[in-house]
């Protein structure tokens, strides 16, 4: 049998070895500017099928990246689960080769040069999840199968318990070296319920995610996930028709805070991607339209003091009562625009190269009580969630409603099916009409209950 | 690149008496070494080239029920152990807490080598010429018509070495070999921007670049093509699809559905359905990754458990026959193990997963179906599809669609979505075409991604509920 290095225990063997790398990128000529990113993970998860613990995984997870830029702009990028000497002289080299092969690139500037970040990120590790005793998270998995099976309705449930621990260094050319631990659980919940008087299946998910053990509540998660399922059952046909829309938390996220998160990506922008372009600075939307990018909450999911490339996460106004404020960048985008890097490059592992993504999006709350985000709605859909996202490019939204009901004079009433719904995304914004006081968590994405004076819906009665 | 060595005797005697000792009822183990190539270029400039080298190895233990299983990355006989180790405690914990028992079904050792036919091995073309070829699909694209403002290119290439072996005996050493080729296009006009996206590929060697020669100019003619497309009206109208919307239809609409974790987990809407009408008896429909000569992205030799594949049918005139099995369904099923148990990586578990799905030809030519429909919608490609197997309810997107009228194509419309009830739907068919044909997919599900593929002929469906954005 082949034989290697063994996965580090020791988070000092990353330094170690991130260092050795990049002194080795330096030592080519043709290299402009280099940088190393090295990452390790730990995870583990019980998996719940037909309300039983099913199954236990835990896997880990050690490798590199190495990015590097000739004077051309052009780049090579190379990455292995492996950090011997060996394997990464190997890895570096490959980077090299695939740099020399490629065609030049003027837009790359530079890689980021070391700053200091202003803010002090804390709460986002958790020793309980590093040193996780496996059996600790099967009180929270037994709740949630207690809970499911007391309730006569519950034809089945499946999810998951899953933890992770990260610990990760970037280190490039221009002096950066930075280090982050962090850890995430999670609990998911998918239910499927039955109206035996009719013979009808509903289902329902949720899920949370936290930075700490303890903050995990299976019973509100599995509750919730009830919840949405019930409403999913008593399904009707419905007639085509022009009515007022609201969204749930949920529904807003995939409807609004998804994509916008893409939208205001730069380099979706630069390349004209995005139904945005031209927009910015004016006045798109509804005043009740205030949305922000905020990687320096403390304990939050999306929260770190450093992104993927080294630069300080920030606070970002993105949309202000309506009017359409700033972009996101990572450092190649900015330097193509001759900005500063907002600090979102973002990496799902040491496999990706840094690409730009959302830190915690908030749709800001507003000031109407949930009773009032119904009244005087004759009829109407309440939209929790659909399985299809809008057109980016065109701001183009048609999708089949998975979990919605009709709203009868101020009151949810059944569920839907075979119902689609269509609208432009910057329509959508200009009828925002009520926002809810109170917003819900779903991991980075936040979002209060959302009501949209008129949208067209498909129906197929 | 290195490659698995085969597991050594006094290893797997150590693995089999250490997993009698601790009660464990079967075992497998999955080494692989993969190494692929990335490379993306987009408005002429070089995105990403890149170069991966991965390894790692996957170890399922189980026990009356309860599963464990552990991912290493480090390949030794220590590692090794250990992750078996790991993964029999995980099982009791699992056992201990689970409801249902039940044992894996001891089926046939496999011992088989197995290699994907290649004319060209990719490791024998060089960067230069990798690049070259997808600089030369992106430019092409780029260079199609002035309202294109922007392209994207990606050729994307790998190699994976493994090797399975289980408590049965089975030792199955493979070399697969993927390639794929992608371009995207956006074009613009009048504030009205449009992208397509087409994609070429198989299990091959460099040979498979052949199929995507023009995929750059077929890609920006699409999207061009769209400009003039208009928003369409929803309601409900006869479709008529072609083989790639067909594909994905049966895909989403279908398919998922007969995947048997599901069913047993309760999730399916075709529970129970096994010998029952559940589509027109005009419609049949098969799953086969047997590889052949059209070197089909979804075509495997062996599953990820070590179960040899073959063609399975699913529908036989209207009537639901059987599920798609991985071990564990086919044993709690008391049904043979039929191929389907796949993983997209050693670091995951095997699912219940399709192959090469499609529906099976009949006898209508495309003109005849055309001009039979007084009034429909004539659907070619998708976007995206998705289906609730619980519910029934499913959605995809077409890319593009005409209107027929009075048997012939006529307006071009454009965002269309078709959704509808599983039971339903697959009775509503009223024509089917004389040729299936196939296109390459990526699945996902339980958040692993793996590679497949639809296909189908012409098809038409009375009744389809479209929406749209007016």
């Amino acid at each position: 049998m082949i034989t290697n290095n063994n996965f580090p225990k020791d988070n000092n063997v990353l330094f170690d070895r991130g260092k050795f790398g990049l002194r080795i990128t330096e030592k080519f000529d043709k290299v402009k500017c280099s940088e190393i990113y090295i990452q390790k993970t730990e995870s583990f998860a019980i998996g719940l099928e037909k309300n039983s613990i099913k199954d236990c995984n835990k896997s880990e997870s050690c490798g590199f990246s190495v990015r590097v830029f000739d004077k051309r702009g052009s780049l090579g990028f190379a990455y292995a689960n492996d950090i011997s000497s060996k394997i990464i002289e190997k890895t570096i080299n490959n980077a090299v080769k695939m740099m020399k092969a490629g065609p030049p690139n003027d837009e790359f500037k530079d890689l980021p040069f070391p700053k200091k970040s202003n803010s002090k990120i804390t709460g986002i590790y958790d020793k309980n999840i590093k040193d996780l005793d496996f059996e600790t998270p099967f009180d929270l998995i037994k709740d949630m199968i207690k809970i499911s099976s007391e309730d006569s309705q519950v034809v089945t449930q499946s999810g998951d318990f899953s933890s992770l621990y990260t610990y990760y260094y970037v280190f490039n050319s221009n002096g950066i070296e930075i280090s982050s631990e962090e850890t995430a659980a999670s609990l998911t919940s998918s239910i499927v319920v039955k109206n035996n008087r009719k013979n009808e299946t509903g289902n329902g998910f949720h899920w949370q995610i936290e930075r700490k053990y303890k903050d995990l509540d299976a019973i509100e998660v599995v509750n919730k996930t009830l919840q949405m399922a019930k409403m999913n059952l008593n399904r009707i046909k419905i007639e085509t028709m022009n009515v007022p829309l609201v969204l749930t938390p949920k529904g807003v996220i995939s409807l609004i805070l998804n994509p916008i998160a893409s939208a205001i990506n730069a380099e979706t922008f630069q390349y004209n991607r995005s139904f945005l372009v031209g927009k910015l600075n004016q006045k798109i939307g509804s005043d009740l339209l205030n949305i922000e990018d905020n990687g320096l909450i403390n304990g939050a999911i999306g929260s770190s003091e450093f992104d993927a490339e080294g630069v300080p996460c920030q606070n970002k106004k993105i949309f202000s009562n309506g009017a359409f404020l700033t972009l996101i960048h990572n450092s190649f985008t900015a330097g193509k625009d001759n900005v500063e890097s907002t600090g979102n490059a973002q990496r799902n592992s040491f496999s990706s190269t840094p690409y730009i993504g959302s830190t915690n999006l908030f749709f800001n709350t507003g000031d109407c009580k949930m009773q009032e985000l119904f009244e005087d709605i004759k009829i109407g859909i309440l939209l929790d969630y659909t399985g299809d996202s809008p057109n980016i490019a065109t701001g183009d939204f048609s999708g089949l409603i998975l979990n919605g009901n009709i709203i009868r004079n101020d009151e949810i009433q059944e569920s839907l099916n075979e119902t689609m719904i269509g609208i432009n995304l910057l329509d959508l914004f200009n009828r925002i009409e009520k926002v809810s006081n109170k917003l819900e968590v779903y991991g980075s994405k936040n979002a209060p209950y959302v009501k949209i004076s008129n949208v067209q819906i498909s129906g197929s009665k | 690149m290195e490659t698995p060595n085969p597991l050594e005797s006094n290893l797997i005697s150590k693995l089999t008496k250490l997993a009698t000792q601790k009660r464990i009822e079967y075992w497998d183990i999955r080494v692989a070494f993969s190494s692929g190539t990335l490379l993306e270029f987009t408005n002429g400039k070089n995105k990403e080239v890149s170069y991966s080298n991965i390894k790692g190895i996957g170890i399922r233990a189980f026990v009356n029920g309860g599963w464990g299983f552990s991912v290493k990355q480090n390949i030794s006989d220590s590692s090794i152990i250990e992750g078996l180790n790991e993964a029999i405690k995980l099982a009791h914990y699992a056992e201990r807490y689970s409801k249902f028992k039940f044992k894996i079904r001891e089926y046939d050792l496999i011992r088989d080598k197995y290699q994907t036919k290649v004319k060209t091995p990719l490791n024998d073309v060089n960067i230069e010429q990798k690049i070259n070829l997808t600089m030369k699909i992106e430019k092409e694209a780029r260079d199609f018509d002035p309202r294109i403002i922007n392209t994207n290119s990606l050729y994307t290439d790998s190699i994976i070495n493994s090797l399975f072996i289980n408590s049965f005996g089975s030792s199955i050493e493979q070399s697969i070999s993927i390639l794929r080729i992608f371009s995207i296009v956006h074009a613009k006009e009048n504030g009205n921007l449009q992208r397509n996206h087409e994609s070429k590929g198989g299990v091959g060697g460099y040979e498979l670049t052949k199929k995507a020669d023009k995929i750059g100019i077929m890609s920006a003619q699409k999207a061009v093509q769209l400009l003039s497309a208009k928003p369409v009206k929803g309601g409900k109208f006869t479709v008529i699809m072609d083989p790639k919307l067909t594909g994905v239809f049966i895909h989403e609409a279908f398919g998922h559905a007969c995947e048997a974790d599901l069913v047993i987990a309760k999730e399916s809407i075709l529970e129970e359905k096994i010998g029952e009408k559940v589509a027109s008896e005009k419609v049949s429909i098969i799953d086969d990754p047997t590889p052949n000569d059209m070197a089909l992205f979804g075509s495997y030799k062996f599953d990820d458990e070590g179960i040899a594949v073959k063609p399975v049918q699913l529908v036989e005139n209207g009537v639901l026959k059987t599920y798609l099995h991985d071990l564990e369904s086919a044993s709690r099923m008391n049904e043979p193990p039929n191929g389907h148990g796949r993983a997209s990586s050693y670091s995951s578990k095997p699912q219940a997963r399709m192959g090469v799905t499609y529906l099976k030809e009949s006898d209508w030519k495309l003109n005849e179906m055309i001009e039979d429909t007084k009034y429909g919608m004539f659907c070619e490609n998708w976007k995206y599809g998705y289906t609730n197997p619980a519910t029934g309810n499913f959605q995809f997107k077409t890319r593009n669609c005409y209107k027929i009228e009075n048997g012939e194509k006529t307006e071009l419309m454009r965002d269309v979505g078709l959704s509808g009830l599983i039971l339903e739907i697959l009775n509503r068919v009223s024509a089917i075409g004389n040729k299936v044909e196939f296109s390459d997919g990526i699945c996902g599900k339980g958040g692993q991604r793996i590679r497949n593929c639809n296909g189908g002929p012409y098809l038409r469906v009375e009744d389809v509920v479209m929406g749209g954005l007016q």
